[in-house]
């Protein structure tokens, strides 16, 4: 029998909120060819949030005068060629395993507009907001029924945009630290709900939730709180989920490879939910908004973090043989200015920046586009935000060009801009 | 130059094949389903189709670029989004998309082509041209053979190519769009009617212009159409069917009614003898549509259900226990009209919907030009006072339209200095006794002429003009040409230091350390705020016209030129505009948005989407509101007391034997999640203590739904319920749909599993020695959190969870944690 299109929309209001095209048959094959199982698939978005000084991490230029080229020096890595900064000798060792972006280039110095272009792919716009990768994620290949299919460790970054806060991430509303007691938001019991209380709170909650009786399947209101009600059940109380979150299960080794480190256990943590099917994971590692003291903090601190727990992060999903299943996309929001400034720091600039991608189908040990001789901008036309957007999601396994009925009343295009950077994957 | 079509008029030799078909709908119609094509009077006078005209090759005519050949490309499909009306193009051939852009799709099919199989139009031999093979699929086409060797669609591309391929310099005026029938009604499964359409120009041509249309239905579950017009019925409701054509659109109604007539329903549909209760009016024009449809209506509602829908729906606020048993007790027949009355005099009335004309007129911390917060928050209280004091909403509306920093003939240093003081006392009234509130126009979104034409249009006219921005409204008649022209009338808006200022704002910016760029100024800082609060003037920017150069005219979305001169206010047209009995947008796009914020649909939906393609449910019911508002000075409580004393808004949720398929009629209330301002205070609200239940209703600068609404503004609960960010035009942006992290936020977020441990009302009963009279707690749990006493089975299932838990305080705690995750507790029922 035909499904008629009110049907429809409450089938697919129950499933996945909006009406929207996925990859076709054959694109769907092919990438499952490419990269295993679809249902497998899952991404971590590290973002180094502030804008990292391309020309101080991974686009350094030593033969540039003194005031452009900064205090860092150039170390060789095991790609041939290519150089990264001195600070990020673990990193430089593992160069086959990930391909740099560099040259990559937009307008929006600023660091609100600034990471929301980069986050969607898409130029901010007042008349419709993008959703984040994460969501798109999340509509497009949820994680099993007692697992949130999104995690932001700490805070959310950008939403959901247009396809509703039924694909927003969970948020841990706050980071692991080492040495202490984490609590995820929403999904940690412990003293003031155990799991024996909540068991039952819950159990009293369905006997007196009779209201709606035999009409459970009338309104997509009653129909949609019922589901996730029980679905926010299934992940609280489920062991997976609850031991995905908990950091104290790791043998004092892995704690020590990640780092002793917010964002080392951060990384860790990443880890632990993807290993346990959890679909997008993002980790900010922040401060990199260096108008003044940009080497010290660089590297004494961001970069040394930075190259221990990516390290460990690559070799543990490498060991258990997930690499192939997990893209990973390690970014900011803009570049630093060619220029030090007064305060040995660098300001905003946007006209250059670098990236990081590694997992899935990324062919690692090789660097994709170049900046001038100053890092000024891009040598050739160089990438924008919305190629290296459709790039991490083609390396998901999601069609980029993939179209959404938006509830603003037209279809959009999910990267309408970009193209996948050629010859990355 | 124009492509003159001889004006001919024809004597209907139908072709046989054509004449058999339509006599055979015409017969079917009749019998099945009673609707008559109405036989035009003037049918002589109207052209035949194209069909007919172009059935043989050869006829001698020469097709019209605008009014044939550019309409026969949308209808078979090549200026579709997917296909060469997307913004790259397909296989080298760009059209306009959904065209009307004639000089650019004339140009794209003239242009070279890349392909070596021929030129797009080939003068010398017409059959070779590419515009021809490719939709007869005669040399390789992705797009697949679009129409038949033989068809008139060929005759007609090939005659019109023949004739000189001619475009269109001047677009002539389509005055009107007639479609026969103009109402469908079903009555049986299997009936089919045809539709067919004439198009009125402006110099008198008409034209059956049937085959060159696009169709489209807005619910295929209602009906169907087909690519020729053909409307069938799938099922039982009511929907339209939308004719496109040239810049013209049309909606057909098209009904079926339910299959059986249920008891209890009384549709009178008779007009009244003597004028009604505006409700009873209400009442009478939507049982006049659902007789129609032969639905039955659900029952009024209980008096707790009332009260309770009564209280979220007008002041965003749960009943107090009290409050429920009161009205409960009350005996007075006009109890509900009472309530109702009292409700709209509560504060908690205006802060609410101070909070949803923030909504629509797009008031986010992060656009304003300074200071977010304290900016938020002068908006919307300046919204709060108007609708405290019941102020009509045209009267609202124009001190936002009309803005201006300085009042009359104030100087710039009495305005600096008013504004600062504004500031020193902490006082929110001082911005809100001023007759206008600027910060509409002066946040950041507003800067650019293009981002404040949309805005505006979506924010008091609830129209979309956003697609007009790139191509021709798919569903509206606006072209990139009406876009474009009131885009101009922003464009002398200025947020910065007028010239009579400049000199008096430098000397006050470096005395207070106010980064100046220019005569633009600079934002005010929290830094510099601080001195205005220790009472010094601190230099504000203002919202100032600038002169225009030179005066143009310019067309106001169409309904008339304006003259754009000087320093003339160019908003003073768009309001008076506005304010004018035929205006069809203003008022409608309000009084829709009020009926929407009472039911969970608009009826125009989405509320914010007023075009031809999407009409209302209920046009007869829509236009009496808007009169009713209209004759009622545009006072806001008298409408929503006329909705919610309906009888239509009372009904319960429950559907009666026949009417649970309505989704769009009102025969019941259809529940809705609770908003994120009003779940938050709600559960504030249950777990407070005895002594302030009171208090935590009333205090509104304590309520999410109240003044605390811009400092929650992008707070983690705020998000995950919904609460619109105001980034961007569109209702929609407020989201009620339930998720999953809404149900983890309830059963087990920090926020919500603390407000339980501090519970007022439990810490209560911690304090007490022995506490025994658990059905009385359990009584006031349930009111508290449903509204309304339980039932003896309830009552019983609470008390075993009480007495099993050792210790009532921790019994209770359960208890409340249960009823909150309740679906009779989120919804609106």
């Amino acid at each position: 029998m035909a499904v008629s299109r009110r049907e429809m929309f409450r089938r697919s209001a129950l499933q996945v909120g909006t009406l929207g095209s996925t990859l076709s048959l054959s694109q769907c094959l092919r990438a499952e060819a490419e990269h295993g199982n679809r249902s497998e698939r899952s991404a971590v978005f590290v973002f180094l949030g502030g804008g990292p000084a391309h020309q101080d991490t991974f686009d350094l230029k030593p033969d540039a005068p003194a005031e452009y080229r900064g205090q860092f020096r150039p170390i060789q890595t095991s790609a041939a060629g290519v150089e990264i900064c001195e600070h990020l000798p673990r990193l430089a060792r593992r160069a086959d395993r990930y391909a740099l972006i560099r040259g990559i280039t937009h307008s929006l110095a600023d660091h609100g507009l600034g990471t929301r272009y980069v986050m969607t792919g898409n130029l901010p716009t007042p008349v419709i907001s993008y959703p984040m990768f994460g969501c798109v994620v999340s509509k497009e290949l949820p994680a099993a029924a007692d697992l949130p299919s999104f995690v932001s460790i700490d805070r959310p970054v950008e939403g959901p945009g247009y396809l509703g806060p039924e694909f927003g991430p969970l948020s841990t509303g706050e980071k692991p630290r080492f040495g202490q007691p984490f609590r995820v938001r929403g999904i940690t019991l412990d003293d003031t709900l155990t799991l024996g209380k909540y068991r039952s709170r819950f159990q009293l909650r369905n006997d007196l939730d009779i209201a709606f009786d035999q009409y459970e399947q009338l309104d997509e209101a009653v129909r949609g709180l019922d589901r996730f009600s029980e679905q926010a059940y299934q992940i609280i109380s489920s062991v997976r989920s609850r031991e995905a979150f908990d950091l104290t299960l790791e043998s004092g080794r892995e704690v020590d490879r990640f780092g002793r480190h917010d964002f080392g256990q951060s990384m860790l943590l990443a880890t632990r939910l993807i290993e346990a099917g959890v679909r997008f994971v993002t980790v900010l590692l922040e401060g990199w908004d260096t108008h003044q003291d940009n080497f010290n903090t660089l590297g004494r601190q961001l970069l040394p973090d930075l190259d221990q727990s990516l390290s460990a992060m690559m070799d543990r999903l490498g060991e258990a043989g997930r690499m192939e299943s997990t893209a990973i996309l390690v970014t900011g929001e803009f570049g630093r200015t060619p220029k030090v400034n007064g305060n040995a720091g660098r300001d905003h600039w946007s006209r250059a920046m670098s990236s990081l991608m590694l997992g899935g189908s990324v062919r690692g040990g090789q660097v994709l586009g170049a900046t001038d001789a100053r890092a000024e901008g891009p040598a050739d036309q160089g990438y924008t935000p919305d190629d290296l957007a459709a790039s991490f999601l083609q390396n998901i396994g999601i069609d980029p060009q993939t179209e959404y009925q938006a509830s603003v009343g037209r279809p959009i295009t999910l990267i309408r801009n970009g193209e996948p950077i050629a010859g990355l994957l | 130059m124009m492509c003159s079509l001889p004006v001919q008029s024809f004597r209907y030799p139908e072709s046989v094949a054509g004449l058999r078909q339509r006599l055979r709908y015409l017969l079917r119609c009749v019998i099945v389903c009673g609707v008559c094509l109405p036989v035009s009077a003037a049918a002589e006078d109207v052209q035949r189709s194209v069909e007919l005209r172009y059935a043989e090759p050869g006829t001698g005519e020469v097709p019209d670029f605008q009014k044939h050949v550019s309409p026969l490309l949308g209808r078979v499909g090549c200026n579709g989004r997917n296909c060469h009306g997307s913004f790259q193009g397909k296989g080298g051939l760009r059209l306009s998309l959904f065209g009307y852009d004639f000089q650019m799709d004339l140009q794209g099919l003239a242009a070279d082509a890349q392909s070596r199989a021929g030129k797009r139009i080939d003068r010398q031999h017409p059959q070779q041209s590419l515009i021809l093979q490719k939709p007869l699929e005669q040399v390789d086409h992705e797009g697949g053979q679009r129409f038949a060797v033989g068809s008139w669609q060929q005759h007609l591309l090939l005659s019109w190519i023949e004739g000189g391929a001619r475009g269109t310099s001047q677009p002539a005026v389509l005055q009107e769009l007639r479609v026969e029938p103009a109402e469908i009604v079903f009555a049986a499964a299997d009936a089919v009617v045809p539709l067919r359409v004439t198009a009125v120009w402006s110099d008198g041509e008409q034209e059956d212009v049937t085959p060159l249309c696009r169709f489209r239905t807005n619910d295929d579950s209602v009906a169907t159409v087909s690519e020729d017009g053909v409307v069938s019925t799938v099922g039982p409701g009511d929907t339209h069917i939308i004719t496109f054509y040239d810049n013209g659109i049309l909606a057909v109604p098209v009904l079926r009614p339910f299959p059986s007539a249920a008891a209890g329903l009384i549709a009178n549909d008779a007009a009244p003898d003597r004028p009604q209760e505006p409700s009873a009016e209400i009442d009478r024009l939507i049982m006049q549509k659902l007789a129609k449809l032969n639905l039955p209506v659900s029952p009024v509602c209980s008096d707790a259900e009332f009260l309770r829908r009564a209280s979220l729906d007008l002041t965003g606020t749960l009943p107090s226990p009290t409050e429920v048993q009161e009205f409960l007790n009350d005996p007075g027949l006009d109890r509900r009209e009472r309530k109702v009355d009292e409700l709209l005099q509560r504060p908690a009335w205006a802060a609410w919907w101070a909070t949803r004309l923030c909504d629509f007129t797009g008031c986010n911390p992060a656009q304003q030009a300074e200071l977010g917060q304290e900016v938020s928050v002068q908006w919307y209280t300046w919204f709060y006072e108007r609708l405290r004091q019941n102020r009509p909403y045209d009267e609202i509306v124009s001190g936002v339209v009309l803005a201006r920093s300085r009042e009359a003939g104030q100087s710039w240093l009495d305005y600096t200095a008013e504004m600062s003081a504004a500031y020193r006392d902490q006082e929110a009234s001082a911005f809100s006794d001023r007759e206008t509130m600027p910060h509409y126009w002066t946040r950041r979104s507003m800067q650019k002429p293009d981002a404040a034409a949309q805005a505006f249009a979506q924010n008091f006219l609830g129209i979309r003009l956003q697609c007009a921005e790139c191509h021709k409204h798919p569903f509206a008649p606006w072209t990139q040409g009406d876009y474009q022209e009131f885009a101009r009338f922003f464009e002398t808006l200025r947020y910065g230091v007028a010239p009579d200022a400049r000199g008096e704002y430098q000397r006050l910016a470096s005395a207070t350390g106010v980064r100046s760029n220019g005569d633009d100024g600079g934002p005010v800082t929290p830094e510099v705020l601080r001195r205005a609060r220790q009472g010094e003037i601190i230099p504000w920017r203002e919202l100032y016209l600038t002169d225009r150069e030179s005066s143009r005219t310019v067309r106001l979305l169409r309904s008339r030129d304006v003259v754009l001169q000087g320093s003339a206010d160019p908003r003073e047209p768009i309001m008076e505009w506005m304010l004018e009995e035929q205006n069809p947008w203003f008022v409608r796009a309000f009084v829709n948005r009020v009926w929407a914020s009472c039911f969970h649909v608009g009826l125009v939906d989405p509320p914010d989407d007023l075009n031809p393609a999407n009409p209302p449910s209920n046009e007869a019911l829509l236009s009496w509101l808007e009169q009713f508002f209209r004759e009622n000075r545009m006072d806001i409580r008298s409408l929503q007391r006329a909705i919610v004393l309906s009888e239509t808004w009372q009904r319960s949720w429950k559907p009666v034997a026949g009417n649970a398929a309505d989704d769009r009629n009102f025969s019941r209330m259809i529940p809705r999640r609770m908003p994120a301002e009003v779940i938050y205070d709600s559960v504030k609200q249950a777990v407070a203590a005895s002594d302030r239940t009171d208090e935590v209703r009333t205090d509104l600068d304590r309520r999410a739904t109240g003044h605390l609404s811009m400092r929650l503004a992008g707070t983690y609960a705020m998000q995950v319920f919904g609460k619109p960010e105001r980034a961007v035009n569109c209702d929609c942006e407020r989201d009620n749909k339930s998720t999953l992290l809404q149900t983890v936020f309830l059963q087990n977020d920090p926020l919500l599993i603390d407000r339980l441990l501090e519970s007022g009302w439990l810490a209560e009963l911690q304090g007490r020695d022995s506490v025994t009279d658990y059905p009385g707690l359990i009584q006031e749990a349930w009111l508290r959190t449903l509204s309304r006493p339980p039932s003896a089975s309830e009552q019983q299932r609470a008390l075993e969870h009480m007495q099993s838990a050792g210790n009532p305080t921790e019994g209770l705690r359960d208890l409340l944690w249960a009823l909150i995750n309740t679906k009779e507790f989120l919804l609106i029922h």
